[in-house]
C-alpha cells in the first residue's frame, strides 16, 4: 500500500530546479511566467526549488557553453532518483542561431539523456506547461519501474 | 492487568491521537488548506488541498543523497529529533476537556520542547556542511531569539491571569487553564487577553517559519538554508515537521485562549442528555473536528492572510519588529493583567 501511494503521488508532485546554461534569459522569464497566477502551474503541483537535491525535473535553457557544461552536468547528477530533464527552447536541443559558435558546446543531449524537448525560440508557456506535464507523466513511469 | 492496560492506553496516545497520526493528518492538511488560501487570494487555482501528503509520500520514494562533508548519524536522525519533539508537545496540549498527559507546569514544558525542532534542524544544517545550510542557522538562531521572548511574556501574562482568578498566583499548567476557561468562559474576552492573542497570532508565523518570517529558509536566495542538502525522505520529515508546527502553535493558541468552547460542548451533551462514558468519547470526538475547524481558521489569519499581503523580511528587520510590536503588545498585556483586567 505504502508503494502504491508513493508510486501515485510521485506523478502528482513534479519539483523544478533550473539551470540557465548560457541562456539569452528569454526562456528564463518564460519558466517564471508558468508560475504566475496567470498560467498557475502549482495546481499541478509543480514548485520551483533552489536546491538540485530537492528537485524532481530539472529544466534546462540556453545552448549550453562550455562554461556552463561543467557545472550543469555536476547540478544534474546531484538530483536524486529518480529524475528527468526537460530541455527549454531551441537552444540546447540545437545550438538555435548560436549553433557552430566556438563557445558553445551543446546540444545538451551529447551529454546526458534528456527526458522532454519543448521547442520554440521563446517557448509558449502553454507548450512548457505539456513538456512539464509530459515529464511529470515519464517521472511516475521511471518510479514504477525502480525496484 | 491495569499496567498493560495503561500502557496501550499510552501507547494509542502516543501513535494514534493526539499522537503521531493526529499530527501527522491534521498537520498536513493544515497546511494544505494555507497553500490553498493563499493561491485564491493571488487569484490562482492554487493546488489540490491534498497536495502536501503527495508531496511528502514522493519525498519517501525518493533517493537520499548524503553529501560527502557531512556527518552521516546526525545528518539523518536530527529531522526524526524534531519531529518527535513536535508530537510530544501535542500530547502535553489538552482538546478542551481532554488531555493525554498533564502536569503542575506543562506550559513550561511545552516552552523548552518548542525549541527542540529549531534545534533539531540546526543541527541537521551545521552536520550537511553546506556554506547555505551556515548562513540558515545563524538567521534561524536569530529568528528563534526574537519570537521566544513575546512567547514567554503571552504565557506569563495568560498564567498570571488565570492565576489571579483561581488565587493562586501563577498558573503553568495548560489543562487547568482550560479547564477553568470551560467553567468561566474563554480567556479571549477579558481586555488584557485581546492584546495577548493578538501578540500570540503575531507569533505564531515566526514560530513556525512561515512568509514574511522565513528569512532562515529562504529558497529564493539561500535555497531553503538548513535543508538545501537534504533530500529523500529526511527532507520529507523536515516538511511534515513544518506542518505539524502549524498544527502545534494553532492549537496551542485555541488552548490558550479559546478554552471555553469546552464547556460549550459539555453542556451541549448534557442537554442531548448524555452522560457517563459514551459521552467523554463524543466530547472528545467533537473536540477533535472543533479543534481542527479553530486551528484551520487561526492559520487562514495568522499565516495564509500574512503571507498573501506581505514580502519576505530582512533578519534583522525581523529582530526589530518582534522585539519592539510583539513583545510591546505582549508587555501591555502582562501590566493589564497584573492589574486584574
Amino acid at each position: 500500500m505504502f508503494k502504491k501511494l508513493i508510486e501515485e503521488s510521485t506523478g502528482k508532485s513534479p519539483w523544478l530546479f533550473h539551470i540557465n546554461a548560457g541562456s539569452c534569459n528569454g526562456c528564463d522569464i518564460e519558466l517564471v511566467a508558468v508560475l504566475t497566477p496567470r498560467f498557475d502551474a502549482e495546481r499541478l503541483g509543480f514548485k520551483l526549488t533552489g536546491s538540485p537535491r530537492h528537485a524532481d525535473i530539472v529544466v534546462v535553457t540556453g545552448p549550453v557553453t562550455n562554461q556552463s557544461l561543467p557545472r550543469v552536468l555536476r547540478a544534474i547528477s546531484q538530483v536524486p532518483e529518480p529524475r528527468c530533464i526537460v530541455t527549454m527552447g531551441s537552444c540546447p536541443q540545437s545550438g538555435n542561431v548560436f549553433r557552430g559558435s566556438y563557445s558553445v558546446a551543446g546540444p545538451l543531449s551529447k551529454y546526458v539523456h534528456v527526458d522532454v524537448d519543448v521547442a520554440g525560440c521563446a517557448c509558449k508557456p502553454e507548450a512548457v506547461i505539456d513538456g512539464l506535464a509530459l515529464a511529470t507523466q515519464i517521472l511516475a513511469e521511471k518510479r514504477r519501474a525502480m525496484k | 492487568m491495569s499496567l498493560v492496560m495503561d500502557a496501550i492506553k499510552y501507547l494509542v496516545y502516543i501513535l494514534v491521537f493526539p499522537g503521531f497520526l493526529f499530527c501527522f493528518l491534521s498537520g498536513l492538511l493544515l497546511c494544505g488548506i494555507d497553500r490553498k488560501i493563499v493561491a485564491r487570494m493571488q487569484k490562482r487555482v492554487g493546488p489540490p488541498v491534498l497536495q502536501p501528503f503527495y508531496d511528502f509520500f514522493k519525498l519517501c520514494g525518493k533517493e537520499t543523497i548524503v553529501p560527502a562533508a557531512a556527518s552521516r548519524t546526525t545528518f539523518l536522525l536530527a529531522p526524526l529529533v524534531g519531529l518527535a519533539a513536535l508530537v510530544v508537545i501535542q500530547l502535553f496540549i489538552p482538546v478542551f476537556n481532554f488531555s493525554a498527559f498533564s502536569g503542575v507546569a506543562d506550559i513550561i514544558v511545552i516552552l523548552y520542547l518548542l525549541l527542540i525542532p529549531a534545534l533539531s534542524i540546526i543541527m541537521g544544517g551545521a552536520a550537511s556542511g553546506s556554506p547555505y545550510a551556515g548562513v540558515g542557522l545563524s538567521r534561524e538562531m536569530v529568528t528563534i531569539i526574537s519570537v521566544e521572548l513575546p512567547l514567554v511574556l503571552v504565557l506569563l501574562a495568560v498564567g498570571k491571569v488565570v492565576g489571579n482568578a483561581m488565587g493562586t498566583g501563577l498558573c503553568f499548567s495548560l489543562t487547568q487553564i482550560v479547564a477553568w476557561q470551560a467553567e468561566h468562559g474563554s480567556l479571549i474576552a477579558t481586555p488584557s487577553m485581546i492584546v495577548a492573542a493578538i501578540a500570540m497570532l503575531m507569533v505564531i508565523p515566526g514560530e513556525t517559519g512561515n512568509h514574511p518570517f522565513d528569512a532562515a529558509e529562504a529558497e529564493t536566495e539561500i535555497c531553503e538554508g538548513m535543508l538545501a542538502e537534504y533530500s529523500g525522505a529526511p527532507l520529507g520529515v523536515y516538511k511534515l515537521s513544518h506542518a505539524v508546527k502549524m498544527l502545534t502553535m494553532t492549537s496551542l493558541f485555541v488552548a490558550l485562549f479559546l478554552g471555553g468552547i469546552g464547556g460549550g460542548i459539555d453542556r451541549m451533551l448534557l442537554s442531548w442528555g448524555l452522560t457517563g462514558g459514551a459521552a467523554g468519547v463524543i466530547a472528545v470526538l467533537i473536540g477533535i473536528v472543533v479543534l481542527f475547524v479553530l486551528c484551520a481558521i487561526i492559520t487562514i489569519i495568522s499565516i495564509s492572510l500574512i503571507h498573501a499581503a506581505t514580502a519576505r523580511l530582512r533578519i534583522e528587520q525581523i529582530f526589530k519588529y518582534y522585539w519592539t510590536v510583539v513583545t510591546g503588545l505582549a508587555v501591555i498585556s502582562l501590566v493589564l493583567a497584573w492589574y486584574g483586567m
